[in-house]
């Protein structure tokens, strides 16, 4: 299904305070994560424990989800993170952190862990 | 207000108090017992009147309510406008009419307080709920103005 | 108990009381969570105090000696090198950074050109009325918040500017009026009362709300349309009389407009929008503001505009100022670089995932105060202190007013400020 997403600020959900204060598991828990409609949340066929992919042609990532009613309808809303900037781009010289169109669908397959994702930067270059 | 639709509502003010309205007002904080109203046990039409309102006071009355104001650590995110907008502040606390924080030690009548990014209730003795009187006593500034809904005010 | 300036945000509190007994703070009171989480990392558990070097693809700690010799030897041996940061560290520590770039013939950029630095480009032609926070406490009684969510960014920007009581505006929340704009309801909604207007507006229709509002203010004319992008005709008619009749009204100006077209520009049409509405508005005016995350973004572009006389993306060669339109964002685009040193600033999780691919695929030095995912594929890293905690500095508050940031605590042993390390390349690369 097609949806747009929008990366925001969020002041409880903050990738540097998990780094000073957290552990990985609350690292992976508070920031790969997506805020769905309740409309699009049953149009998906989602659960509780199913985790979402966004994929578009900058790259794609797997997040969990949460059921929130103050969210538009056809919109998704995470927060800044490095599992955000998996699927940003730049559009006219600029990096675009809102209204980017992605492909979403259930899925089962974990999410990745901070360490995967520097990983996956090392072996494609040095 | 279920306690009202019960009473008598002919404001004989046998019980001491001048209207039926203040007496269920006295009857919510505690101040009075179902007991003190003597046409519910002298009039027979009353009767059920007087099973009914027993049954909704359950015992706790005569017992005085306190005010409590609770401040939730985890959804408080130190942005002081309790500090600014609470009326007693305000009057004490001359930094705080341009959005500063106040000085430390805290003044004698300060209420709000935000330490290490939350904010702290500190004496609760100057609230306009318990000293004042007429309508101010029925301020709930700090309650509305707080974006995060993280401050209730309760009697328990 | 001392009095210190909070470097959390770009709002440089100066109102906050610590309590310290010589090697760490242990109160803080008036500072917001964002100003208490830039005071916990003085002593975090991922603050690294010594300098550091990878051999066989692990960070061995090193001397100082040994990392700057590395650092000169990396210079030495690229002809395009490329600095980019320095929103997180003093002016002083800018100017060092300019001339560092001047003597490797390098490229220089900061943060601000991927967020507020684009309205005051935008501003280059027309000009722009800004305001300061002083007027906004004492005199505003109109804020409108476009695309931006302050209760999530600044959240001490609502207190001051919202529930004060100025020497103008005496009774505080209830003769203020706020009007949000944005499609999303966010935390800064909660604070609405009774007459102010929440517009949800259709995303990225800002564009068609801005030239309605020019036209219906230039010509008077009465409202005949519908719906303007998702907008009912009663909240447009509220808008319009809001804007005209304020006596002093500001619009803070958030990410949700920066996005860029290629078709039009949104903040040279707003700049034009306000200029229209103060000539029509007979006895009132409105104005601008900008927000920014870090606490010194717009010190780089004074620093830089006042010595090298160009506000952004500085690219030396043969120790003179030349001409390019490229930005930080085109140079790592297009491979146009061979290594990097990134000051105080965490590219690799905040840029695009094909970015930070290219940023790491060459040789790349840090300083900063703390483990980061850019750390994770660093060469070299040297330790700096915390500015405003541990060593003095200068640094420009959002509504561009300069506040002194100052020393309250030693550093721990072995730690330089971002200006000493600075120069201290700078006089390695020097010598023969």
């Amino acid at each position: 299904m097609e949806m747009t997403v929008n990366i925001v600020r969020m002041i409880e959900r903050d990738q540097i305070e998990e780094f000073s204060f957290g552990n990985d598991i609350s690292l992976k828990e508070k920031l790969a994560i997506g805020f769905v409609n309740p409309k699009d949340f049953d149009k998906l066929g989602l659960v509780k424990s199913l985790h979402i992919k966004l994929s578009n042609n900058y790259g794609e990532v797997i997040i969990s989800q949460v059921r929130d009613e103050k969210i538009p309808e056809g919109s998704i809303l995470m927060p800044v993170s490095i599992w955000s900037n998996q699927i940003t781009g730049v559009e006219n010289g600029s990096i675009i952190y809102k209204n980017l169109r992605v492909e979403v669908e259930p899925t089962r397959d974990p999410i990745l862990q901070f360490k995967d994702l520097i990983a996956k930067i090392v072996i494609n270059n040095k | 207000m279920e306690i009202y639709p019960f009473l008598p509502k002919t404001n004989c003010k046998k019980c001491g108090y001048p209207t039926c309205m203040a007496f269920a007002l006295a009857l919510l904080q505690g101040k009075a017992k179902v007991d003190d109203c003597t046409p519910l046990i002298d009039e027979k039409k009353y009767k059920e009147n007087h099973e009914k309102l027993k049954e909704l006071m359950g015992g706790a009355e005569g017992k005085e309510k306190e005010l409590h104001i609770d401040v939730d650590k985890d959804l408080c995110d130190g942005c002081g406008i309790c500090v600014t907008a609470c009326p007693v502040n305000a009057r004490y606390c001359l930094p705080t009419l341009s959005g500063k924080a106040p000085d430390y030690p805290p003044e004698k009548h300060q209420l709000f307080q935000v330490t290490d990014g939350k904010c702290e209730l500190l004496d609760l003795k100057s609230c306009r709920r318990i000293e004042a009187e007429g309508r101010e006593r029925e301020c709930t500034v700090c309650e509305n103005y707080c974006p995060r809904k993280a401050i209730k005010i309760n009697y328990v | 108990m001392m009095r210190i300036n909070c470097s959390g945000c770009s709002l440089l509190c100066d109102d906050i009381l610590v309590n310290t007994n010589g090697t760490i703070i242990e109160q803080v009171i008036g500072a917001c969570k964002k100003g208490k989480q830039r005071m916990d990392q003085l002593n975090a558990k991922n603050r690294i105090i010594s300098p550091m070097i990878r051999k066989n693809k692990e960070l061995q700690k090193v001397s100082w000696e040994e990392a700057l010799n590395k650092v000169k030897e990396i210079v030495k041996n690229s002809s395009k090198p490329l600095l980019y940061g320095f929103s997180t560290t003093s002016c002083e520590a800018q100017l060092k950074g300019l001339e560092l770039a001047k003597r490797i013939n390098g490229f220089i950029d900061s943060n601000s050109i991927i967020c507020q630095g684009k309205v005051l480009n935008a501003a280059k032609d027309s000009g722009i009325t800004l305001t300061t926070l002083a007027e906004i406490i004492n005199k505003a009684d109109l804020l409108i918040l476009w695309g931006a969510n302050i209760a999530d960014s600044i959240p001490r920007l609502l207190n001051k500017a919202l529930f004060s009581r100025g020497k103008f505006r005496l009774t505080g929340r209830e003769i203020k009026t706020i009007i949000i704009i944005d499609p999303i309801k966010t935390a800064s909604f909660e604070v609405m009362q009774m007459r102010d207007t929440a517009l949800y507006i259709q995303s990225d229709k800002d564009i068609d709300l801005i030239r309605f509002l020019k036209e219906k203010i230039s010509t008077s004319k009465e409202i005949s349309e519908n719906k303007i992008a998702g907008l009912d005709k009663e909240d447009l008619k509220r808008l319009i009389i809001n804007l005209t009749n304020a006596e002093y009204g500001v619009i803070f100006v958030g990410q949700g407009l920066l996005r860029p077209n290629p078709e039009y520009n949104v903040l040279k049409e707003l700049i034009e929008l306000v200029r229209v509405i103060n000539s029509k508005n007979e006895k009132g005016r409105i104005s601008l503001t900008l927000l920014g995350g870090h606490y010194n973004m717009i010190g780089f572009e004074h620093v830089s505009l006042s010595f090298y006389g160009k506000n952004h993306s500085l690219q030396f060669s043969d120790n003179i100022l030349i001409k390019t339109s490229d930005t930080i964002v085109s140079k790592v685009a297009n491979d146009d670089f061979d290594c990097s040193i990134i000051v105080g600033t965490d590219p690799i999780s905040n840029f695009p995932y094909f970015l930070s691919n290219k940023l790491a695929s060459k040789p790349l030095i840090l300083i900063d105060n703390k483990k980061s995912a850019t750390m994770e594929v660093a060469d070299v890293f040297l330790p700096s202190s915390l500015t405003g905690i541990e060593c003095d500095g200068l640094a420009y508050r959002f509504d561009h007013v300069p506040i002194q940031l100052k020393k309250i605590l030693n550093p721990p042993n072995g730690v330089l400020s971002d200006e000493e390390i600075l120069n201290n390349i700078i006089k390695k690369i020097n010598n023969k």
